[in-house]
């Protein structure tokens, strides 16, 4: 039986600035690419040079607009993944145990091997976080790159998730939310982060920092520019009646 | 009353083209899954919005349907009426040719149809899918076991009620576990509801009893043999009943989400905004596969009124599987509440769903493999009554 580990030892996830992704997609790519070429590959795509293309990613991103009382209107960039989540319904309706949840440091894996590609996973998962590699036949999610952040063949500083180690906007951010004194665990406590919701009680490790209201001219408290001339003096002066008289 | 003498069914050679044309149907499936194998689901309708398509609901109608065919032999043996039991043997052949047809359709569109080994040897318990693995082939273990002690000439009456009970029990059990399937799934807001498991039992007993009358009558009709007004009507009225009591399970479900709020929002979709959803739901399956059957069965009890009631149940049953399984997944998630969608790859917009032709034959591959079956069963084994004549059918005591 896969019974979700009543605690894990490390609580490793990703935290989200939705203030600051611009939503370039720069996650998109490197997560596709680097899982691709590595643990699970590949993330199959179908009819790429087709009509109608598609595949298999681990990590999209939507864009939403809201428009937030007496503010304006603004466009919010949010990078959509697994949420790696502690009461995980994707671990508990899988009818082989193939999706598991690590005691070790929490991430939510699927064993492969044993995935008979049944779905149900992908049902459970409030999130739409789980993709049917169309060509493998069996379920792929986010491994929060678990082929990476323990290789001790590469750089230090490149042991994080590969959409961590991309984003140029420096929104996404990697680390234990189960220890109160990590950077991302300050992080969250500081900007507020929350959980995506909350009310389906699945506990996400995955915490998102929400985006700040748009500024106004007024909110900014900039000074309205004064006009530094009324009339054209000089060369440009004699342009500006020179062009007038054509 | 003569005795019951139950014999094989004569090779006619309507049975023969009827036989032959099951065949077709499984190697046009077997055909549909190997080019879906080859090529990935891809090439079908479903996809990550729309997980579980029409082969899913040909699969889940003929499960429930097995569990249902069943009803003649539980009626027979646990209630003691003997006018069913000369259709009991054949009401638990056909619950278990229906089970196997609807398994083989899931087994089939796996996404890795070769691991069923996999499915059938490792097991998470906390699964309802895991637990439906076991009370499908526990279903086929017992029922096959009822049918054997039905068949064996010098078995005391007791260990045949004894089994029919424990099928009885089984089959509810059964039930239950596939409504759960739906009823557990707590994320999705068309589902997450405790009265699938007692809706789907209620249409287990209509659909299944359905299937029974229909194939009944027509292994009959093949075989020259004849069965009588009488009972054909006391069956009708009983479909009658089972088809009330769908109609009933099923306001209740839709009632009870209309008061939910999170759940509001997909009822609508499916009562009014959803298009061929709301159709297939007030059309085909509430009026045409409950009212209208009612209708037949109570105002005008004929003989070829419970043959059309079984066939519009049968109808109306295939689109409330429909409406259940992929209404449920086409109305989208809100993850945002109060955020609109600019660009979402299918989110916050209705998920559409155009079954391929490879879906519609691997489900009709499934009906074929139980009606095959089925008809095979009868063929070989001494499950069918010679004579269901009226005079021939004993009464209730």
């Amino acid at each position: 039986m896969t019974a979700l580990p009543a605690s894990t030892d490390k609580k490793l996830g990703l935290v989200i600035d939705l203030d600051t992704c611009v939503g370039c997609h720069g996650c998109v790519t490197s997560c596709k690419g680097w899982n691709t070429e590595n643990y699970g590959v590949p993330l199959s795509d179908m009819d790429a040079y087709g009509a109608d293309p598609s595949g298999t990613f681990l990590n999209r991103v939507f864009s939403y607009e809201v428009q937030p009382a007496d503010k304006p209107a603004q466009t919010v960039h949010f990078p959509k993944s697994c949420l790696h989540c502690e009461d995980a319904p994707c671990v508990t309706v899988c009818p082989t145990g193939a999706s598991y949840k690590r005691t070790e440091d929490g991430i939510v894996l699927v064993n492969e091997d044993r995935c008979i590609g049944c779905g149900l996973c992908a049902w459970a998962c409030p999130y739409g976080a789980r993709e049917l590699d169309q060509a493998a036949g069996v379920m792929k999610k986010c491994t929060l790159c678990v082929d990476r952040i323990y290789n001790e063949n590469l750089e230090e500083v490149d042991r994080v998730p590969s959409c961590v180690r991309t984003c140029p906007a420096g929104a996404r951010h990697f680390g234990d939310l189960g220890d109160p004194d990590s950077d991302v665990s300050k992080l969250v406590a500081e900007r507020g982060g929350f959980d995506l919701m909350p009310e389906q009680g699945t506990k996400p490790v995955n915490k998102y920092l929400p985006p700040r209201p748009k500024d106004t001219m007024e909110t900014a408290g900039i000074p309205d520019l004064k006009p530094v001339a009324t009339e054209a003096k000089g060369f440009l002066g004699w342009l500006d009646k020179a062009l007038e008289k054509l | 009353m003569d005795r019951t003498i139950y014999r094989e069914i004569k090779a006619t050679p309507a049975l023969w083209q009827l036989g032959g044309l099951m065949i077709a149907f499984i190697l046009a499936a077997l055909w549909s899954v190997w080019t879906v194998e080859h090529h990935g689901h891809v090439i079908t309708g479903m996809n990550n919005q729309i997980v579980w398509g029409l082969p899913h609901v040909f699969a889940i109608f003929l499960i429930v349907a097995a569990s249902g065919a069943l009803n003649v032999a539980s009626i027979a043996s646990v209630f003691g009426q003997k006018a069913y039991k000369p259709m009991a043997r054949f009401s638990s052949l056909l619950a278990i040719t229906l089970l196997v047809g609807g398994l083989a359709v899931v087994v089939l569109d796996l996404g890795r149809p070769d691991r069923l080994i996999v499915a059938m040897t490792t097991y998470n318990f906390s699964s309802i899918f895991a637990w439906n693995v076991l009370l499908y082939n526990g279903f086929i273990v017992i029922v096959g076991g009822y049918l054997v002690l039905q068949m064996m000439r010098k078995v005391d009456a007791r260990w045949v009620k004894a089994a029919g009970v424990i099928a009885f029990v089984w089959r509810l059990a059964l039930t239950t576990g596939t409504g759960s399937i739906f009823g557990w799934l707590v994320a999705r807001p068309g589902y997450d509801a405790a009265i699938m498991a007692p809706l789907f039992i209620a249409m287990s007993f209509a659909f299944g009893l359905a299937v029974f009358l229909l194939v009944l009558m027509a292994l009959f009709r093949l075989s020259d043999r004849m069965i009588g007004d009488a009972i054909l009507i006391r069956l009708g009225r009983l479909l009658g009943i089972f088809a009330a009591a769908v109609l009933y399970f099923t306001a209740v479900q839709h009632l009870t989400n209309l008061y939910a709020t999170e759940h509001g929002g997909v009822e609508w979709f499916i009562l009014k905004d959803g298009g061929i959803f709301t159709a297939l739901f007030w059309i085909v399956q509430v009026m045409i596969g409950g009212l209208a059957p009612m209708a037949l069965v109570f105002l005008n009890p004929s003989r070829s009124s419970t043959m059309l009631a079984s066939t519009l149940v049968v109808i109306g049953g295939i689109a409330q599987v429909y409406v259940i399984v992929i209404g449920g997944q086409a109305y989208p998630l809100d993850i945002f509440p109060g955020f609109e969608v600019v660009e979402g790859f299918n989110e916050g917009v209705v998920n559409t769903y155009t079954p391929s032709f490879y879906e519609i034959l691997l489900g009709l591959g499934g009906v074929a493999i139980a009606l095959f079956a089925a008809g095979l069963g009868a063929k070989v084994l001494r499950v069918l009554p010679t004579n269901l004549s009226d005079a021939n059918v004993p009464g209730d005591s």
